[in-house]
């Protein structure tokens, strides 16, 4: 999954930078506030195991070995945040040092392996886990799951950053600039791997490590798990978490930058959705467009961004993109103006506690 | 068994076994002399450290040498090793991109890596491994174009490689091959403790930095434990070493023992740290200092990569 270098368009690598570095420094941020002037060792610690963990040979039923990335179970453990800093280091290690992976598109492989990866990876294991005992086999099932998930959710990532470089870069004789492969090939080509053999070898991975802590390490998984019962006996009351609209409504944005340049590819127009001078008026047993129709095309002609362009046109790739980045800020504002008055209906104050902040118990051994 | 002395007397050349002159198959990374055989999880992982130690090691032999790209600042390699890249990745000409490549090689050879290993370490084994990839993107069925030679025909077509295809898959190739060998030459001409003081002076956030240094400092020592482990494991392995849950159920948790072993440890370092004074910032005591040759290097750099875009306009895209 670490693309070297040459096989992206220097565009596709200046977005994905755009996308990783400000990610980081939010991660970097976040952490610091857990975990103090520990953050330095701390971090440096998990980013050396990221690295190592990468290296361990899990091994596989017929007699062969694959290995895993590690971002899940680093979340599981230590928070997603943490899990962004941990691989992003270790990224740099294996770019720098070992050659894994490029250094233009060094934000890219950040991109799906430090922040796609442990980011969905962590979501699909809260949502199995639920409200799950800490030393549940449910837990040990929804960190699979997870684990399982996340790096198939990497690796369509990746699938879609490479098959998006032939059509969008390619010379005048059509041959593709960079890596060749289409979206129609690429996503099938990593998916059925990962689907297969990688998605299982992080689920193993993830779930065989978090059943390990629940037997010999139950302090250090609940690091990262206030608040959730231990077993039976025990009777903390989980606290209940708020829904932050920031959070839902940068979610949804995040998704849809994602999935942007897929509409540049998409063939075709959409089906219901033709202008009626458009219309094959002949196929449809039709002798003119009908009345009501007719009446009401002009009914709104004050598109800000008519056609998904400003210039008449003139610039189709850059009318497209802006169009794309005002229609994302603005349903992101919708969202998160639905998402903050759902809360305010829904009853309570907003809740603002951060759940990381009463974390502070590690192994035991020290507690500031 | 005895040993017996050679009969005649005649001086006997010492006949060196055929087993010890044979090539040993796992020597070659790529698995490409004769069959590979499918090691253990157990010796792979031990391989894999071992092979980390050793190229970390030699690369660090590399860098201290008197060399050309030695004396550079760390600093202006690292940016001038993005201006390059970036410059590559423009590109859409074979023989600019083959110039700039044999330009890579002379480089390591004035800055005392040797050509040989250098070649080597470049190819094996992204390129090749690219190269394999990119074949079945050379035919029409996946890059539509000029048929240049015909294998078969679909419902009167001719299908075969296209020079689309070929100049892609040429592309793709010298490009991935030239990108990592400026990567290559920056590491092996920098010891990782000025690369680090690099990033800091090209403006990466001090914590990152602080984090990436201790980060490298740490990997080792965890991998002296990761190693231990998994020798310990292989000498109470009697026969054979099986790939089943019992042998999965060992890997993760030696994970799990590593995260444990290393959040604790992250406690006792920070401790240690905090009692001789660390308040959570870093300072460093190398300065570094712009020499005239830097600037002659940096100047060469912009005019190399100058040179490389508007080659590739001039040449034809």
């Amino acid at each position: 999954m670490h693309i070297p270098d040459g096989y992206l368009s220097p565009a596709t690598c200046a977005v994905a930078y755009a996308a990783a570095l400000p990610t980081v420094a939010v991660a970097a941020k976040r952490v610091q506030r857990t975990v103090k002037t520990r953050n330095v060792p701390t971090l440096a610690m998990l980013a050396a195991v990221s690295f190592l963990v990468m290296m361990f040979n899990i091994p596989i039923p017929d007699g062969t070995t694959a290995h895993a990335v590690g971002a899940v179970i680093i979340a599981i453990v230590l928070g997603p945040w943490a899990a962004v800093i941990a691989v992003s280091v270790a990224l740099v290690f294996q770019a720098l040092l070992f050659g894994d992976g490029g250094v233009l598109s060094y934000g890219v492989n950040v991109l799906n392996m430090a922040i796609i990866l442990p980011f969905v990876g962590y979501g699909v294991y809260r949502l199995v886990a639920g409200g799950s005992m800490l030393t549940s086999s449910r837990r040990v099932v929804a960190a699979f799951i997870g684990g399982y998930v996340g790096i198939n959710a990497a690796a369509l990532a990746t699938a879609i950053e490479l098959g998006i470089q032939p059509d969008l870069f390619h010379n005048a004789a059509g041959a593709p600039l960079y890596s060749p492969y289409h979206l129609s090939q690429t996503i099938p080509a990593m998916m059925l791997a990962h689907l297969l053999v990688a998605g299982v070898v992080e689920g193993i991975m993830t779930a065989g490590t978090v059943a390990y802590l629940q037997r010999a390490n139950l302090p250090l998984l609940q690091t990262n798990h206030a608040g959730v019962r231990v077993n039976d006996s025990d009777v903390t009351t989980p606290p209940k978490r708020g829904v932050r609209p920031a959070v839902v409504a940068l979610g949804a944005v995040g998704l849809m930058i994602v999935l942007t340049p897929l509409g540049l590819l998409a063939p075709g127009g959409a089906f219901g959705e033709d202008a009626p001078e458009d219309l094959n008026l002949g196929n449809l047993g039709l002798s003119s467009v009908p009345s009501g129709m007719a009446r009401y095309t002009g009914f709104w002609n004050h598109a800000l961004f008519s056609g998904y362009d400003f210039s008449g046109n003139n610039h189709p790739w850059i009318g497209y993109i802006l169009s794309a980045v005002v229609g994302i800020a603005v349903i992101g504002l919708v969202i998160f103006v639905l998402t903050w008055i759902l809360k305010r209906v829904a009853g309570g104050q907003p809740d603002e506690v951060d759940l990381r902040e009463s974390v502070d118990v590690s192994d035991g051994s020290v507690s500031r | 068994m005895t040993i017996t002395a050679p009969d005649t007397a005649a001086p006997v050349e010492p006949v060196t076994p055929a087993w010890l002159l044979q090539g040993d198959v796992a020597m070659c990374p790529c698995g490409c002399i004769g069959k590979r055989k499918k090691g253990s999880f157990v010796e792979k992982t031990l391989d894999g450290s071992a092979g980390l130690m050793r190229q970390v090691m030699f690369g660090q032999d590399i860098a201290d040498q008197p060399g050309l790209l030695q004396r550079i600042d760390p600093r202006l390699k690292l940016a001038s090793l993005f201006v390059l890249l970036f410059a590559v990745a423009l590109v859409r000409n074979i023989a600019v991109l083959l110039i700039a490549y044999v330009l890579t090689v002379i480089l390591a050879s004035a800055s005392k890596i040797p050509a040989a290993f250098f070649i080597k370490r470049v190819w094996l084994f992204i390129p090749i491994f690219t190269g394999i990839v990119v074949i079945p993107a050379t035919l029409s069925i996946i890059t539509p174009g000029d048929v240049v030679l015909e294998l078969w025909t679909w419902h009167g077509e001719p299908q075969g490689f296209t020079s689309q295809g070929l100049t892609a898959a040429a592309l793709i190739v010298t490009r991935v091959a030239l990108s990592i060998s400026l990567v290559v030459l920056l590491t092996l001409t920098t010891p990782w403790v000025r690369l680090l003081a690099a990033m800091r002076g090209l403006g990466v956030p001090r914590v990152f930095v602080l984090i990436v240094g201790m980060a490298y400092r740490y990997i080792f020592l965890l991998l002296g434990s990761v190693t231990d482990m998994y020798q310990a494991r292989k000498a109470r392995t009697v026969g054979a070493v099986k790939h089943d849950g019992a042998a999965r159920g060992f890997v993760t948790a030696t994970a799990g023992a590593i995260l444990g072993k290393s959040h604790t440890l992250s406690e006792e370092v920070h401790q240690a740290m905090t009692a001789r004074g660390y308040r959570g910032d870093a300072k460093t005591l190398q300065q570094f200092a712009l020499t005239r040759t830097d600037f002659v290097y940096a100047a060469l750099v912009v005019i190399v990569a100058v040179a490389i875009v508007l080659g590739d306009y001039s040449l034809g895209r």
